[in-house]
């Protein structure tokens, strides 16, 4: 499809979009264009009265005509403040509950949206659809019900003007087919205009993000040039398009006061001469002239809500385009149950694996790991271990054979069984800014203090959390306390175990613990590991040496097998990646010659 | 920086707009400073408020053409006046035109050009800051300050000042029209001016308010958000989707009940305000027929008064809704002056030198403490010879990180000095002290860019070729090239698509390119095989003979094969020697390689 064809239909998705965010607002949306409706009828009536008073009353003198109209026009009045206090409010109603249901429906579906989606997409660009996006397609709803109004009040008085004077109608209201032309002409090229600036600035604050979340490498290496210099490309096409986007605005925006004011001419002229020639009357020509005086505002507004619903079209479509995404990894239509009694057996069946752009990072992978069983994978740096892990919870599923649970594919279990079922360690910690309990009792959030700790202490947690500020009330992750890696890893670990999985993933969890806590560590992950199955990558053999059994992955299978020691005996693929036993002529301090 | 003025810090932009209000004092200084900064823009701005007043002019001038056409042409028969009315009309109509097209244009060039000098401005100054500005100020708000921040004044730019500036004409230009016409009646028609006044007056402080509470919750909305997506993937590993959609839903909710507080207070302003305007009508009618009656005023008067008066009311109007717009971009400018004027703790001084292109690190007798806490490093001396290599050990919390953040300048020591080469840092020239010394942290963090892209940061100058040759040093670079797009593959943000140790190599590799006198380690290969490690440092080693090393290491048998190793216990350099050295002292650091290799041997039970 071309990207033409594909922004139209975004658009018109974005259209459908809108649609049905503001269609459970349907009461309120009545309200509001009836109050609008009541809101400008009695903003016209009350000029009228005024003239009707000066004609009738104040001309001839009448006392009692002028306070008859003074009392109407105060009592109107007070129908006018009423109908603008309801049309504002369900202005607001309508457009602040589509935007807050919009982006609830947005989160809900990011947050089910698989692994190799969030790989792809770009932090900064998902808050711009939550965040700017959102709020463009707000500033169409707002301004929804009070356009309903006008449009039924243009209708109205174009159908008056027509009663009055056919001839002079067509000339005031020729006009307004133009305005249309220009206005649709603008949104259609305003429109990609606006989409690539809000990339732009997306790109901005990305390049801004990145400088100061890797602000020690930019310092590190003095590469503060280089990122002023990727920041000033991305600010001078910020500015490129927004004068673009300001240019077309300029050819459009002034032509909405000047279509009216062309009208106006062609009433004063044309109309005048009627007038001089006796066809009309002076006072139908001044009410001409008022009716289209009092439509400049609604037509403005209305010129307003085009070139803004360009815009809004083209948002809601981008936030479309995420909905429509649909989750890659979806619970089967018919679940089955993991076996209550399994102890956590795991079966990898001629597995293959690779992620969306690359060759395959598992190809013939085997595995299968008793039920209490550990087992740690062993590989070098890209081999794959990861991606093992991966496969077991679903993050991603495989493109050829099996993972069974307890004799159970992993395709076929709900996802949320499967998961609180497995405990994962990742190789990256992240930790949410909140208290170190809540991080802790992410998976239980109601689980009691004693079991957080108890957990801390089975990680090896529990000894610095209680000298923080405030132990395990501190709040902890990027607004908070900042933690070593070794102990943001020992919080992560205490979290998978809080949540008592069947089977423990570790990757790499311990590579930042100091040596001098290697030995608390093993015997509390020792203790952890009793009674369910783990899974352990690691590097440090003292960390490998807790696992029953340690397998070799290259290539994307396995090459060998057997306890630490077998391998270390075996193989030499095994000495090498754990830098144990090859001869090193060259360093004098090689650990295997201190060794006893 | 100035500090939030109380409430919650839950979120990252939560505190930044707790200090939204401006006092009027701050206002002042602001605009002040603004218009400092736009003495560039200043003839552009002139010309084009003249624009915008021309612009104005002209669109008030037809009802007044039309009127007089009206009067002296078709009342008095004469078509000669009509048709110079209508054509009068037209010429203004299309002058108009002409000038709301360049106005737009030129108010546009002037505002995004100078939000993209502030935006390049800003940066710089931002990267110039110490390290301890960045530790102490979170991700999120500084991301702000670019972003939302600008973007706040964006749209003052685009359509706000130029409504500004036009309601207050046409206020201004009603207001000298109705006491030319009537004083009298001018001065009866004001006694609607109180209610309205003291209206604008609650509502600029009610919803002053209630926008600062929507600010702070859309704040803590974000905060929910962000860390939904930087944390999705934990979240589903423990299958809390539905919790932490509930999670958002709640502050979503609160950011939803603070706009409709606001909603509330608009829809009690408003009715105010147009009842006043139905009420001006009423008086004039009421007293301007008592006028007409008195033979004060003419009948025309009271006419013209029914439609200047829409003109007073609509501009205030206005001004009160784009008060709220003009308010943020104050405040946004406010923070941004505010971090403008942060001073670098680690500026270059005058008259500072190069570092020589070789030499020995000197500490000494080095105190240092974070901002105004204890001191987390006692009066420490190391030595590290040209072409030395020493490892750092001790237990987490001992140092380490913060004497290899001394070593590179990222601070200041409270007391002492860190020499290279003979020369004290603080004398040094900032871009030879980044050339000269290198520092690679332990998240191989990677900017958005290809494999190749994100090496050449080490050296930006450096060409494709030299870039390879480092990667090649390293032994690394056939396994990127295997990559299906090889060394242009991208590695997309936080360089997801490579695996954690494959970041490290790629940063470790702008350290070979950069090729520095000294380089510093910072536990950069904890997430590597032990193999692909050891082959690494001795690539680094080899292409360093020349230069010295500091590396921080978690694992012994990486310290052990350092020239020297010195201890790190609780700020203290509590010992420093050679591998065997330190075995034979049988100090703290042959327990800790005791406890090692008892690790490294036990058998599993
Ligand atoms: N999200 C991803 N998208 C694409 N490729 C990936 C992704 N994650 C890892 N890879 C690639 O898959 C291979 C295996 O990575 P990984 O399993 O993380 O290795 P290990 O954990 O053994 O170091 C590597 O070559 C890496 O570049
Ligand atoms: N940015 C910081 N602000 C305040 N205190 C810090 C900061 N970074 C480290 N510290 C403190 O300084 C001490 C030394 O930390 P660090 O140098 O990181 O130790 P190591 O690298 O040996 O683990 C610790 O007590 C730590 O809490
Ligand atoms: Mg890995």
């Amino acid at each position: 499809m071309s990207d033409q064809a594909r922004e139209a239909q975004l658009r018109r998705a974005g259209w459908r979009l809108m649609a049905s965010t503001v269609r459970p607002q349907r009461t309120w949306v009545i309200l509001g264009v009836g109050a609008g409706a009541v809101w400008t009828s009695a903003k016209i009536v009350i000029p009228a009265f005024a003239g009707a008073a000066i004609d009738d009353g104040i001309t001839p003198g009448d006392g009692g005509v002028i306070l008859k109209y003074v009392v109407l026009i105060l009592l109107v009045g007070l129908v006018q403040a009423g109908g603008t206090a309801l049309r504002r409010y369900s202005a607001f109603r309508i457009s602040y509950r589509a935007e807050t249901d919009l982006r609830q429906r947005l989160f809900a579906h990011l947050q089910r949206l698989h692994f190799a989606f969030h790989d792809q997409a770009q932090t900064g660009q998902l808050m711009a659809r939550a965040n700017s996006d959102i709020q463009q397609v707000n500033q169409v709803v707002i301004m929804l019900p009070l356009t309903i109004s006008n449009i039924i009040i243009l209708l109205g008085t174009v159908a008056v003007m027509m009663l009055k004077s056919v001839a002079l109608a067509l000339l005031a209201l020729g006009t307004l087919p133009l305005l249309g032309y220009f206005a649709t002409r603008f949104s259609h090229r305003i429109a990609p205009v606006s989409l690539a600036l809000q990339q732009e600035l997306g790109d901005l604050s990305g390049v801004v993000e990145e400088s100061v979340a890797g602000v020690r490498v930019v310092k590190g290496f003095g590469a503060e040039r280089r990122q002023e210099a990727r920041l000033t490309i991305e600010a001078d096409s910020v500015l490129d398009r927004a004068l673009v986007a300001a240019k077309m605005r300029s050819n459009f925006l002034p032509l909405v006061d000047f279509l009216p004011a062309i009208a106006l001419v062609a009433i004063l002229w044309y109309g005048g001469h009627l007038v001089l020639d006796n066809k009309l009357q002076i006072g139908d020509l001044l009410q001409f002239n008022a009716y289209i005086l009092m439509l400049i505002w609604p037509l403005r507004l209305t010129g307003m809500l085009v070139a803004q619903s360009a815009r809004s079209a083209a948002a809601a479509g981008r936030i479309f385009e995420i909905l429509e995404t649909d989750t890659a990894v979806v619970d089967p239509p018919h679940p089955k149950p993991l076996p209550p009694t399994g102890h956590g057996e795991l079966r990898f069946e001629s597995v293959r694996f690779g992620y969306s752009s690359g060759k395959p990072v598992l190809d013939g992978f085997d595995l299968t790991v008793q039920g209490g069983e550990a087992v740690a994978i062993v590989g070098s740096t890209g081999s794959g271990k990861t991606t093992v892990a991966r496969l077991l919870p679903r993050f991603y599923d495989v493109t050829d054979g099996r993972v069974l649970v307890d004799g159970v594919d992993v395709r076929e279990v709900a996802l949320h069984d499967l998961r609180r079922s497995i405990g994962i360690v990742f190789e990256d910690t992240f930790l949410f800014s909140d208290t170190v309990s809540a991080n802790i009792a992410f998976a239980v959030p109601d689980a009691p203090l004693e079991a957080v700790r108890a957990a801390a202490r089975l990680a090896g947690a529990d000894e610095f959390v209680v000298d923080l500020p405030d132990k395990y009330d501190t709040v902890i992750g990027e607004q908070g306390y900042s933690l070593s890696g070794g102990q943001r890893q020992r919080i992560a670990i205490a979290r998978a175990v809080l949540a008592d999985p069947r089977v423990l993933i570790l990757d790499d969890a311990t590579s930042s613990v100091d040596p001098t806590k290697e030995h608390e560590i093993r015997a509390a992950l020792q203790q952890v590991m009793q009674d369910r199955t783990t899974l352990i990558i690691a590097h440090r053999a003292a960390t490998i040496a807790l696992a029953d059994r340690v397998v070799l992955l290259d290539a994307g299978h396995i090459v060998a097998e057997g306890t630490h020691h077998e391998l270390l005996e075996n193989s030499e693929m095994y000495r090498q990646i754990l830098a144990q036993g090859t001869t090193d002529p060259g360093a004098s301090t090689e650990p295997e010659r201190t060794r006893p | 920086m100035r500090p939030a003025k109380g409430g919650t810090v839950s979120a990252p932009w939560g505190s930044i707009f707790l200090d939204e209000a401006l006092s009027r004092d701050e206002a002042e200084r602001v605009l002040k400073r603004l218009w400092r900064m736009l003495r560039p823009w200043r003839l552009r701005i002139f010309i084009s408020a003249l624009l915008i007043v021309g612009q104005t002019a002209c669109v008030l001038a037809g009802p007044a053409l039309v009127g007089h056409g009206i009067d002296d042409g078709l009342k008095v028969n004469n078509p000669d006046k009509l048709n110079l009315y209508a054509s009068l009309y037209l010429g203004v109509a299309v002058f108009a035109l002409v000038m709301g097209r360049l106005s737009i244009r030129a108010v546009a060039r002037i505002g995004e050009t100078f939000l993209r000098e502030l935006r390049v401005r800003v940066f710089r100054h931002l990267l110039s800051l110490g390290m301890e500005f960045f530790e102490r100020e979170k991700t999120g708000r500084l991301v702000a300050r670019l972003t939302s921040d600008v973007e706040a004044m964006q749209e003052l730019v685009q359509t706000g000042l130029t409504m500004f500036i036009q309601n207050i004409l046409v206020f201004v230009g009603a207001l000298i029209a109705i006491f030319l016409t009537s004083w009298q009646l001018a001065l009866f028609t004001l006694v609607v001016v109180p209610p309205v006044y003291v209206a604008s007056r609650w509502f600029r402080r009610a919803s002053n308010r209630a926008y600062l509470d929507v600010r702070e919750r859309i704040g803590t909305n974000l905060a929910t958000l962000q860390e939904g997506l930087a944390g999705v993937r934990v979240v589903q590993a423990f299958g809390r989707e539905r919790a932490f959609t509930r999670r958002f839903n709640e502050t979503n909710e609160a950011q939803y009940d603070a706009n409709i507080k606001t909603a509330r207070i608009a829809t009690r302003y408003f009715p105010v305000v147009e009842y006043s305007g139905v009420l001006g009508i009423a008086i004039i009618i009421g007293v301007g027929g008592w006028l007409v009656d008195a033979g004060t005023i003419k009948i025309g008067v009271v006419l013209s008064f029914v439609l200047y008066l829409n003109s007073l009311f609509e501009p205030v109007q206005q001004l009160s809704q784009l008060y709220n717009t003009l308010q943020s971009a104050g405040a946004a400018l406010h923070k941004l002056f505010d971090l403008l004027d942060t001073k670098p703790s680690i500026a270059e001084r005058s008259g500072a030198i190069d570092l020589p292109p070789v030499g020995a690190l000197e500490v000494d007798e080095v105190s240092f403490g974070y901002a105004h806490g204890p001191d987390v490093l006692h009066s420490v001396s190391l030595t590290v010879a040209a072409g030395e290599r020493i490892a750092l050990v001790g237990p987490t919390g001992a140092g380490k990180s913060t004497l290899a953040k001394l070593v590179t300048r990222f601070y200041d020591p409270r007391s002492g000095v860190v020499r290279f080469g003979g020369t004290d840092l603080r004398d040094a020239t900032i871009q030879s002290l980044r050339e000269r010394i290198v520092v690679v942290p332990q998240e191989g963090y990677l900017f958005a860019g290809t494999i190749r892209e994100n090496v050449r940061v080490g050296r930006p100058e450096a060409t494709d070729a030299e870039v390879d040759a480092a990667l090649e040093a390293l032994g690394v670079r056939e396994r990127f090239s295997l990559l299906p797009e090889g060394l242009e593959t991208e590695v997309r943000e936080r360089g997801s698509r490579l695996s954690a140790g494959e970041r490290q190599l790629v940063s470790l590799a702008r350290a070979a390119l950069a090729d520095p006198a000294l380089l510093v380690l910072d536990e950069a290969t904890s997430n590597l095989d032990p193999g692909t490690e050891q082959a690494v440092e001795r690539a680094l080693e080899a292409l360093t003979a020349q230069r010295s090393v500091v590396v921080v290491a978690h694992r012994l048998s990486t310290a052990a094969r350092a020239d020297r190793i010195a201890v790190i216990d609780h700020g203290n350099l509590a010992e420093v020697g050679t591998h065997d050295e330190l075995l034979r002292q049988e100090g703290r650091y042959a327990s800790l390689w005791a406890s090692w290799t008892a690790a490294q041997s036990v058998r599993a039970s």
